[in-house]
C-alpha cells in the first residue's frame, strides 16, 4: 500500500462525508479534497468539517471540488473515499464515474488506489464489480459511525476479490494511523455492528408495540435504561438517527440476510406509519419523541403514544428492580445488580432479562456469521454504539470494557451458543428465542 | 532507615466520565483498588490477615471532594470499599494537585520507620461532577483564594499565564520561539499519549499547527499567552500504589522489586507575585521547585545523569517548560533547546512525560502524584507496555517525578529505581 497522502472524498457535503473527511485530514496527515455536485457545497462542507475534530489546523488541508474536477482529484488520491446518499443507483453512477477516471491512468499508477465505500449496509463486491482487475482488488468497504471523531469504529470489508495483503494494509493503516477501532466483517446485510444494534432497536420498538397498553415507547426505554449499560436508551437511539435509517436498515435486512432471528427485522406498524408522514425523529422534529418549547421557554418532552397515535408527555417510569440495579450499580457492586436482574421476577425485570439476553445471543450469533470472533461483537458494540458490550452482560454491567473470556459461567450456567440452537439457560431459567 | 519498595498499583480509565455512568466515588475506588490488589497479587484477606497484626495502612490522596462530591472524611471512606478496611488505619491527605504525593510521603515515612509493612495509597478525583466554570473556581482553592481566585473566571490558566509571561521576561526570550516551544509540549503529550490505554486524550486530535493556532474557535486563548491547548483538561480518575517494606517483599516472595530512592519536597510563597518577587535572586523561575528536585537527587545519590525517564507535572505548557530546567536536562534559561532538538520527545534522550503527563493523559488532581509514582513504577519494571521507554536495548533504571500543588506552591520529588 502506497503512503496515503490525498484522499478524495466523494459526497463531501453529507454529514459522514464531511466527518470522515476530517478524520484523514487530521489523524490521517492527509490532503483531502471535499468533492460535492457543487463548488458551493464543498465550501460550507469545509466549513463545518474542522469543528468536528476541534480543530482549525485541518483547513488548510482540505480542498473544496465538484464532479468536474473529480478525474484529477482521483488522479492525485492514493485513496479515494465514496460517502454518498445510501441508494444503490446513486452510489453505483459515482463509482463508474471513479472506474472510469481509474480505469484511465496508466496500470501502474491505478493498482495504487484504495478505493473505498463508505456504505452502511450495500453489498461491496457488487460495488468492486464496477471495476476492472487489477483495480477490483483494491475496492473495500471502510464503515465509520456517526460522530466518527467519537465513535471510533471503522467496519473493513474486504470481497472475495480482494487482494489480502492489501487489505491488511490497510486495516494497519486504519487502526495506527487513523486510530480507528479497526474490525474486518463480512460482506454481509449491514454488516456488524449496525445488525446487533439496530435488531436491538428494532426488538425494543416491536416489544412497545406488544407493550403499547403498558406506556410503550417510553415504558420500554425505561425496562431497557442507563442500567443496562446503555449511554442512551434504545428507541432514544432511534428517534436520533432517524427513523428512516432505521426502517432503510431493516428493510435490507429483511431482503437480504438470512438468520433465525428474521422475523425480528420487520418494523412495527405504527413506526412504518410515522415514516410516511416524515415523523423521522430528532430531523424532522418529532418522531418516536418529540420536544415541544413551552411559551414560558420550558422545554416539554413528549412521546409518541401507540394506542392512540398522538403525542403525551413523557412518563417517568421507575421499577423496584431497575432502582436497586442502579443503587448497586452507582457503588460499584456489579455483580449484585446483575443479581437483582437474575432474581427479581416482576414483569419488567423478566422483560429486561430476556431481552438482554437474546441480545447477547443474537451478538454472538452475528459475530459468528459476520464477523471474525466473539471481539469483534465487543468491539462493534462499545465503539460504535456507546452500548455495554453484550459479553459485559455477563460479567454485570459494570466496567466499560468488556472481558469477554471471562464471561460465561459465571452467571449463566450454560450457553448455548448459534448454530442451531438458540436457547439460554440462567440461573435455571430457559429463555427461548 | 528501611527501604520502601514499590509493589505495583493500578490506574482507572482516565477517559470516563463517571457521573455520566451513573456511579460514585465508591465505584471508583472499588475498580481501583481491585485492580490493584490483583497487580501486586494481594486479596483482601491478606489486607484482613496483616491488619490483625497492624500491618498495614491506607493513605489517601484527594484535594477537593468536599467540594466536587460533597464528601469529606475521605480516609475513612474506604471501609465502604471493603469491609476488609474495618480497623485498618486510613487518612486523607491534601496539597492541592500534589495531594497524591502527600499521601506517597507520609506512607514512605511509616514504613521507613518501621511502623507498618504494606501501605495501599490511593489518589483520586472526581471533577466532572460540576460545570467547567464552577470546576475552574473549585481549583481556584488551590491559590491564595481571596487574593488570587474570587471572582475571576479559570483563575488558575491565567496563573500559569503569568508564568508563561514571567518566564519570557526573565529569560528575554523571543516570544515567538518560547510559544513554539510550548505548543511542541503539548503536541509531544498528546502523541504520547496515543500509546496509553488509559489517557484521557489518546483518541483526541492535537498537531503543532493547532496547538499554534492560539486564539481560534477551536483553540481559544484561556490566559494570558496561554490557549486550551496549552491546558490539561478536567478529569475523573484514581490511581493506587502499593509500598511495601522490605521485609514484607520477602514474605511476599518479591523479587527484583523497584525502591524509592530518594524524595524532595519543598514549599514556595502561596502567592504567586510573591514567588515570582522572590526568584530574583535564582537562575531559576521556580527555585523552591528546582530545589526539591536537587534535595531528591541528593538524597538518591544521583545526577540528572543517571535519570532515564521523566513524569512531570504540565498542568500547563508552561509549567512543564520549567521543570525542564528544575530537572537539570538544561540550563535555566534555555529550557526550547531540549524541546526543539527532541531530547525530551518520547525516542529523545531524556523523555518526559512517556505516559501524555497531565495534558495527554489527563489531571484528576488528587490522583496525578499516584499516577506519576505508578508510571515510575511501571517504567522501571518494564510494565508500560506499549509507552515503555526502552534505552539500549534496556528498561529505564532510575526514573523521577514532579508534582507540584497549586503554583508550583507545594513541591514533591520522587526518585524510584532498581
Amino acid at each position: 500500500m502506497k503512503a496515503v497522502r490525498n484522499v478524495t472524498v466523494l459526497g463531501a457535503n453529507g454529514t459522514m462525508g464531511r466527518n470522515v473527511a476530517a478524520i484523514f485530514a487530521s489523524f490521517g496527515n492527509a490532503n483531502v479534497f471535499l468533492v460535492s455536485r457543487t463548488l458551493e457545497k464543498s465550501e460550507i462542507a469545509k466549513e463545518k468539517a474542522f469543528l468536528s475534530v476541534r480543530a482549525e489546523s485541518i483547513k488548510d488541508r482540505m480542498f473544496p471540488k465538484d464532479y468536474k474536477q473529480l478525474s484529477e482529484c482521483a488522479a492525485q488520491s492514493e485513496l479515494i473515499f465514496e460517502a454518498c446518499a445510501e441508494d444503490v443507483t446513486v452510489k453505483r453512477s459515482v463509482h463508474e464515474m471513479v472506474a472510469e477516471t481509474i480505469h484511465s491512468l496508466p496500470v501502474d499508477s491505478a493498482v495504487e488506489k484504495i478505493v473505498c465505500s463508505g456504505t452502511s449496509g450495500l453489498s461491496i463486491t457488487e460495488l468492486a464489480k464496477i471495476y476492472e482487475e487489477p483495480v477490483r482488488s483494491h475496492v473495500i468497504g471502510m464503515h465509520f459511525f456517526n460522530p466518527p471523531y467519537q465513535m471510533t469504529l471503522c467496519e473493513l470489508t474486504p470481497t472475495v476479490y480482494t487482494d489480502r495483503e492489501f487489505f491488511e494494509s490497510v486495516m494497519e493503516y486504519t487502526k495506527k494511523t487513523l486510530l480507528r477501532t479497526a474490525v474486518e466483517v463480512k460482506d454481509s446485510p449491514a454488516f456488524l455492528g449496525n445488525r446487533i444494534g439496530f435488531q436491538f432497536i428494532n426488538e425494543a420498538m416491536r416489544l412497545a408495540e406488544k407493550y403499547k397498553d403498558n406506556g410503550g415507547i417510553d415504558y420500554i426505554d425505561a425496562v431497557f435504561g442507563s442500567f443496562t449499560g446503555r449511554a442512551m436508551a434504545p428507541l432514544v437511539t432511534a428517534n436520533f438517527v432517524g427513523l428512516d435509517v432505521h426502517k432503510a436498515i431493516m428493510d435490507n435486512l429483511c431482503e437480504n440476510a438470512d438468520d433465525f432471528a428474521r422475523e425480528s427485522f420487520v418494523i412495527p406498524q405504527y413506526a412504518e406509519h410515522l415514516v410516511s408522514e416524515g415523523k423521522l425523529g430528532r430531523k424532522s422534529g418529532e418522531g418516536l419523541y418529540k420536544t415541544v418549547l413551552h411559551k414560558a421557554g420550558v422545554k416539554i418532552h413528549q412521546v409518541y403514544d401507540i394506542v392512540h397515535s398522538c403525542y403525551r408527555e413523557t412518563m417517568n417510569y421507575t421499577f423496584p428492580f431497575s432502582e436497586e440495579m442502579i443503587s448497586h450499580l452507582r457503588v460499584g457492586s456489579y455483580d449484585d445488580a446483575m443479581k437483582v436482574l437474575l432474581r427479581n421476577h416482576s414483569a419488567e425485570a423478566e422483560l429486561c432479562l430476556e431481552n438482554l439476553l437474546k441480545y447477547v445471543l443474537y451478538a454472538l450469533s452475528a459475530a459468528e456469521s459476520v464477523g471474525y470472533n466473539i471481539h469483534s461483537a465487543d468491539d462493534v458494540m462499545a465503539t460504535g454504539f456507546n452500548w455495554c458490550p453484550p459479553p459485559c452482560h455477563g460479567t454485570g454491567f459494570g466496567r466499560k470494557r468488556s472481558i469477554s473470556e471471562t464471561v460465561w459461567g459465571q452467571n449463566f450456567r450454560k450457553m448455548d451458543v448459534p448454530a442451531g440452537t438458540s436457547k439460554i439457560v440462567a440461573n435455571d431459567r430457559t429463555i427461548e428465542i | 532507615m528501611g527501604k520502601v519498595y514499590v509493589l505495583g498499583g493500578a490506574q482507572t480509565d482516565f477517559e470516563r466520565n463517571w457521573t455520566k455512568e451513573g456511579k460514585n466515588v465508591i465505584a471508583l475506588l472499588k475498580e481501583v483498588i481491585h485492580d490493584a490488589l490483583e497487580d501486586v497479587e494481594i486479596s483482601y484477606d491478606d489486607i484482613k490477615r496483616l491488619n490483625r497484626e497492624n500491618r498495614i495502612a491506607c493513605f489517601v490522596g484527594n484535594f477537593i471532594g468536599e467540594d466536587y462530591v460533597n464528601q469529606g472524611h475521605l480516609g475513612a471512606l474506604l471501609t465502604e470499599v471493603s469491609s476488609a478496611f474495618y480497623g485498618v488505619p486510613s487518612a486523607r491527605y491534601e496539597a492541592a494537585c500534589a495531594s497524591g504525593s502527600a499521601a506517597i510521603d507520609a506512607a514512605i515515612t511509616k514504613i521507613q520507620a518501621g511502623e507498618y509493612d504494606l501501605a495501599l495509597v490511593a489518589g483520586w478525583e472526581l471533577m466532572k461532577t460540576v460545570d467547567s466554570r464552577t470546576c475552574g473556581n473549585i481549583l481556584g482553592k488551590a491559590s491564595y483564594y481571596e487574593k488570587e481566585a474570587y471572582g475571576i473566571d479559570f483563575p488558575f490558566p491565567k496563573l500559569f499565564g503569568k508564568l508563561a509571561e514571567e518566564t519570557v521576561k526573565k529569560y528575554e526570550l523571543d516570544e515567538k520561539r518560547y510559544l513554539s516551544a510550548l505548543a511542541k509540549i503539548s503536541v509531544i503529550n498528546y502523541s504520547n499519549a496515543k500509546r496509553n490505554p488509559l489517557a484521557q486524550t489518546r483518541k483526541w486530535f492535537m498537531d503543532y499547527e493547532q496547538a499554534c493556532h492560539r486564539g481560534t474557535e477551536t483553540n481559544s486563548q484561556i490566559g494570558g499567552l496561554l490557549a486550551i491547548s496549552d491546558c490539561s483538561q478536567v478529569t475523573d480518575g484514581a490511581a493506587v500504589v502499593i509500598l511495601a517494606s522490605e521485609k514484607m517483599t520477602k514474605e511476599l516472595g518479591k523479587q527484583n522489586t523497584p525502591l524509592v530512592k530518594g524524595y524532595g519536597h519543598r514549599n514556595a510563597p502561596m502567592l504567586f507575585e510573591k514567588k515570582i518577587d522572590e526568584d530574583n535572586d535564582s537562575a531559576y523561575i521556580l527555585p523552591w521547585t528546582r530545589q526539591a528536585v536537587a534535595d531528591a537527587y541528593r538524597r538518591s545519590h544521583l545526577t540528572v545523569d543517571d535519570i532515564h525517564v521523566f513524569e512531570t507535572h504540565d498542568c500547563f505548557t508552561s509549567s512543564e517548560y520549567a521543570a525542564i530546567s528544575a530537572f537539570g536536562i538544561t540550563e535555566p534559561g534555555r529550557e526550547y533547546e531540549a524541546v526543539e532538538n527532541g531530547k525530551i520527545a518520547f525516542g529523545g534522550e531524556k523523555p518526559v512525560n512517556p505516559s501524555g503527563g497531565l495534558i495527554g493523559c489527563g489531571h484528576p488532581v488528587g490522583a496525578s502524584g499516584c499516577r506519576m509514582f505508578l508510571d515510575l513504577y511501571k517504567q522501571v519494571s518494564g510494565k508500560a507496555g506499549d509507552y515503555q521507554v526502552i534505552k539500549n536495548g534496556k528498561y529505564p533504571e532510575n526514573a523521577v517525578m514532579l508534582n507540584i500543588g497549586g503554583t508550583a506552591t507545594t513541591n514533591y520529588v520522587f526518585v524510584v529505581g532498581k
